[in-house]
């Protein structure tokens, strides 16, 4: 009887102990993607993926966010519309003067379908974890595409008078990773 | 390094950092192209890059990886290029300072939207200002051009 008593209280003891490790890791896992969602909805990195087809401006001297100047419109790929193209202004490098158009390679507009601005983290780790909104990514090349994509890292470098967006490539990527590696928890509504 | 103007060749002896619109003005000797804003934001400056507008007040001119076209290159003064004519017949320019870049953004348009509506022309050209306010006469500018080139 005693015996039985026991092997029973070894088996609840390790349930608990496996659910308390798995409430630990999802824990760690949304302490990461929070890591992750400051960088994704900072204006650095969502007023260029948006779901309409305006790229957005902001920061200190607008006031409030506002729709890219000029009429600028995502075009049929994402680069721009006929005459007023992405790279019309935006080069291979931020322009070094205040209010000047910032560069990076290939700027454009992310896919409608990956849109962060204005949506919540838990819409946007929805998204981030939904290959048909994502590219067809897996987590690891998710954030493999943080750390080494050159438009990617212009978040952190956006030339004079914008603030970067948290962290960098690198830390963004780190956190990414431990983010997947502890199941990719998404935080609720 | 070697750049192509309007199809000429040229050895320019540029800082790569130099924009475009100066090495074209002060060391090329083109003039076509205007300074208005310095940041892009008005077009006054707006030449090709491989028929692709681009503002080259900002564009480092060590960053141009294809052949540049100004106005001077679209057409010749006994032979206009359809939307020079267009400009013309409209009588588009007041000051006329701006009208360069107009044309420029114009061209690019009808290259790839060969009967553009109004929309179009917004999406196109607003990034283009006209301190005169020709904005009237360069829409039917714009659409005067479209009907001759769909015409000839």
């Amino acid at each position: 009887m005693t015996l039985r008593f026991t092997i029973i209280g070894i088996s609840v003891g390790a349930a608990s102990l496996a659910a308390i490790g798995a409430f630990a890791q999802e824990n760690s896992g949304l302490a990461e993607w929070e890591k992750v969602y400051a960088v994704f909805s900072h204006p650095r990195c969502a007023n260029c993926h948006v779901e309409d087809e305006s790229p957005r401006w902001s920061g200190p001297h607008y006031g409030a966010t506002r729709v890219h100047g000029f009429a600028i419109g995502r075009g049929e790929d994402g680069f721009g519309n006929p005459g007023q193209r992405c790279t019309t202004c935006h080069f291979e490098t931020n322009s070094p003067k205040l209010h000047g158009p910032p560069g990076a390679p290939h700027w454009h507009l992310a896919p409608a379908e990956m849109v962060w601005f204005e949506k919540s983290s838990a819409e946007i780790c929805a998204q981030i974890k939904d290959p048909a909104r994502n590219g067809g990514r897996t987590l690891e090349e998710i954030a493999v595409h943080v750390r080494d994509d050159a438009l990617v890292g212009w978040g952190w470098s956006p030339g004079p008078g914008r603030e970067p967006a948290p962290g960098s490539a690198q830390e963004t990527y780190e956190a990414l990773v431990a983010w997947a590696d502890a199941g990719a928890p998404c935080p609720g509504e | 390094m070697q750049i192509t103007i309007n199809g000429n060749v040229r050895e320019l002896d540029v800082d790569p950092e130099m924009p475009l619109l100066w090495a074209l003005r002060d060391v090329a000797g083109v003039l076509g192209p205007k300074f208005g804003c310095g940041i892009a934001a008005c077009g006054a400056c707006t030449v090709f890059i491989d028929g692709q507008p681009v503002r080259s007040c900002v564009m480092p001119v060590g960053q141009v990886s294809g052949a540049v076209t100004t106005i001077e290159g679209l057409g010749e003064p006994d032979a206009l290029h359809p939307v020079q004519q267009a400009w013309i017949d409209e009588q588009v320019p007041q000051c006329g300072y701006c009208q360069a870049g107009q044309i420029m953004s114009a061209v690019a348009l009808l290259a790839e939207i060969p009967n553009p509506t109004d929309e179009d022309i917004d999406k196109a050209m607003s990034g283009n200002l006209c301190r005169c306010g020709t904005y009237p006469r360069i829409r039917a500018a714009v659409k005067r051009a479209a009907r001759s080139m769909g015409e000839a």
